[in-house]
């Protein structure tokens, strides 16, 4: 960032940044918990005896993949809450103090 | 009966204790609609399991896995996986950039009448659609439950939520769905534990002894739903309909920022999601212990599982502690009832008073106090609506407006929402478009298909959301081009993406 920006196009200039940096985390997480869920219906859909196959005693796959989406969704949910205060709030406060500044009377 | 009715009576004056405390300290429009934006994420979090999880989710999913095996656990998934979708593209672009309602934020972005005035149908169709067949539910569950016929039961739980959300507002709704979260966890959590020391920690014998006494096949998937682009269907609406319930996502309101809301979703997932794989054993639980012909004897949808498995963990019919299980878990069905048609009522409310009134008829140009005074009448209004409503459809197939509330959400909000936030050329032609094509393919669909028609149905599916969907999305951007640019909408759309991701914007 250059000094003679002014406090404005300096905001737009980290929200550009934090989009950017999002979609980086968001696009890749976005397609796992989609694939992983409508993948898993679609399984059920198409492919029942698959989903019947034994994994353990009377358990079968479908069951232990639907356990599998919660512990995903559980994981992606922890992960984007790390990333989202450490990557995604530093650069929001930045645009922030940004926007305020051009707010100022000059 | 009694002992459900003493439990009941007990939540009952909890609730209006909460209604009483919450009246006082509700005075301007930001209390009323918002609670005044104050409330932690781990209070959101509990408020917004409360909110989402219907009796559907209470009653209902327990009784699909015990009937129909792991396509019960499909439809609990569904609910938890959807909480994705709004983490990361919703919860925080809505707190920074709405105020009260849906509409908020399609108006902030387009600052056009049309297109407020689509977000208004958007959101009070959706809540319609969603309310009145939780009312008629709730007439059924409740006659069911404490034995009072299906009509005093409708108009019971009409008053309730009447009073709860003119008096209380959203502090009044919040703290119903936070009570009612509470209680649905502990009856969660205490039958969970009962079925542990029932099996010894030996989940896994529930699946054999249920594979045992049912053959192979109920453990497999399409023993609900036959059609397999049903299944992907059925996963869509979930996966995109949550986000475009207006009645969920106005809780992102009622915290002071982005990171707060983002950390309530994040609360509500581990809350919600908890107890829906707890739905997965309670029913297969339910099917060993309880057997199916008892599951069907009470209800044939299933709707009694939840219940019935509680009292015959208690200890059996006409045993104390099975009177008291059994009592318990009515008693937050009831609960549970209650803190949804609130905030469904406070939600249309809202949308009808604050984007309605004053922001399309009145322009704005309308006090607070005024508008606060307003909100309640129409609370009132929509209340009584909703009950009339809910009377009529004693003995209509409700079940088509549940698919229709959440296919529409899918369909039209979902896509209109998500266009504004994140696509610049997106104007006021492909809000109206958007949400004409999504809300009239999925009525349609909906109503040729197997739900409402049964073996005649024009259209094999029953939830159309993976056609209505995409044809939602094609209406938003044919409606856009057709529209033509706009490019002041499109100058304006880099501080309205300032205010998306800071919730700061130049003036």
């Amino acid at each position: 960032m250059t000094g003679n920006e002014t406090p404005l196009e300096a905001a737009h200039a980290s929200v550009r940044t934090l989009i950017s940096e999002k979609l980086r985390y968001l696009l890749p997480m976005t397609v796992i918990f989609m694939v992983g869920y409508i993948g898993l219906t679609a399984l059920a859909g198409f492919a029942r005896d698959l989903m019947g196959s034994k994994v353990v005693g009377s358990l079968n796959l479908g069951f232990v993949l639907i356990a599998f989406n919660y512990l995903l969704s559980w994981v992606l949910a922890i992960v984007y809450g790390r990333v989202a205060a450490d990557k995604f709030d530093p650069l929001a406060a930045k645009a922030t103090a940004a926007i305020m500044e051009a707010g100022k009377p000059q | 009966m009694s002992l459900t009715l003493g439990i009941f009576i007990v939540i009952l004056l909890i609730t209006v204790g909460i209604t009483y405390w919450a009246a006082k300290r509700t005075s301007t429009t930001a209390d009323f609609y918002a609670a005044d934006s104050a409330l932690t994420s781990a209070q959101n979090g509990f408020a917004l399991a409360g909110d989402w999880c219907s009796a559907a989710a209470f009653l209902g999913f327990t009784g699909l896995t015990a009937l129909y095996g792991m396509d019960g656990a499909f439809y609990a998934l569904g609910p938890l996986v959807a909480f994705c979708t709004v983490l990361f593209l919703i919860a925080e672009p809505m707190r920074n950039t709405g105020r009260y309602t849906l509409g908020d934020i399609i108006r902030s972005r387009m600052q056009t009448r049309t297109s407020l005035l689509a977000a208004i149908v958007g959101t009070v169709v959706v809540n319609f659609a969603y309310l009145m067949p939780q009312m008629a539910g709730a007439g059924v569950l409740v006659r069911l439950l404490t034995g009072i016929s299906y009509d005093w039961a409708v108009i019971f739980v009409g008053a309730s939520m009447i009073v709860y959300v003119t008096f209380g507002g959203m502090l009044a709704t919040t703290w119903v769905q936070i009570v009612k979260a509470v209680l649905m966890l502990s009856a969660g959590a205490i039958i969970l534990l009962m079925i542990l020391s029932m099996v010894r920690l030996d989940l896994l014998s529930l699946f054999a002894e249920t594979e045992r006494k049912y053959g192979a096949n109920y453990l497999l998937p399409g023993n609900y739903l036959k059609n397999p682009f049903d299944q992907i269907s059925l996963g869509l609406g979930f996966a995109l309909g949550l986000a475009g319930l207006p009645h969920v996502m106005t809780r992102f309101y009622t915290v002071p920022d982005a990171a707060t809301a983002r950390r309530s979703v994040v609360w509500v997932m581990f809350l919600a999601g908890a107890f829906f794989a707890g739905t997965t054993l309670f029913g297969l639980a339910a099917a060993d212990f309880v057997g199916l012909d008892a599951i069907r004897a009470a209800d044939k949808g299933g709707n009694l599982t939840l219940p019935l498995l509680a009292q015959y963990l208690g200890g059996g019919k006409a045993t104390f502690g099975g009177d008291l299980m059994l009592g318990f878990v009515s008693a937050v069905a009831v609960a549970t009832i209650l803190a949804v048609v609130s905030a469904l009522t406070l939600s249309t409310s809202s949308s009808i008073a604050h984007d309605f009134y004053v922001n399309w008829v009145k322009r704005g140009q309308v006090d607070g106090k005024r508008e606060v005074w307003l909100a309640r009448i129409t609370t009132v209004v929509v209340g009584i609506l909703a009950t009339a409503l809910g009377l009529l459809a004693q003995g209509v197939n409700v079940a088509v407006l549940v698919i229709l509330a959440i296919c529409i959400a899918a369909s039209a909000n979902f896509p209109v929402l998500i266009l504004s936030l994140f696509w610049r050329r997106f104007n006021t032609g492909g809000v109206v478009g958007g949400m004409t094509v999504g809300l009239v393919s999925s009525v349609v669909l909906a109503m040729i298909g197997p739900a409402m028609r049964g073996a005649d149905a024009l259209w094999p599916l029953v939830n159309p959301t993976i056609v209505s969907m995409p044809l939602g999305f094609l209406g938003a951007v044919l409606g856009t081009f057709l529209w033509g640019r706009d490019e002041e909408n499109e100058r304006r759309f880099d501080a309205f993406l300032l205010r998306v991701h800071t919730g700061a914007g130049p003036r």
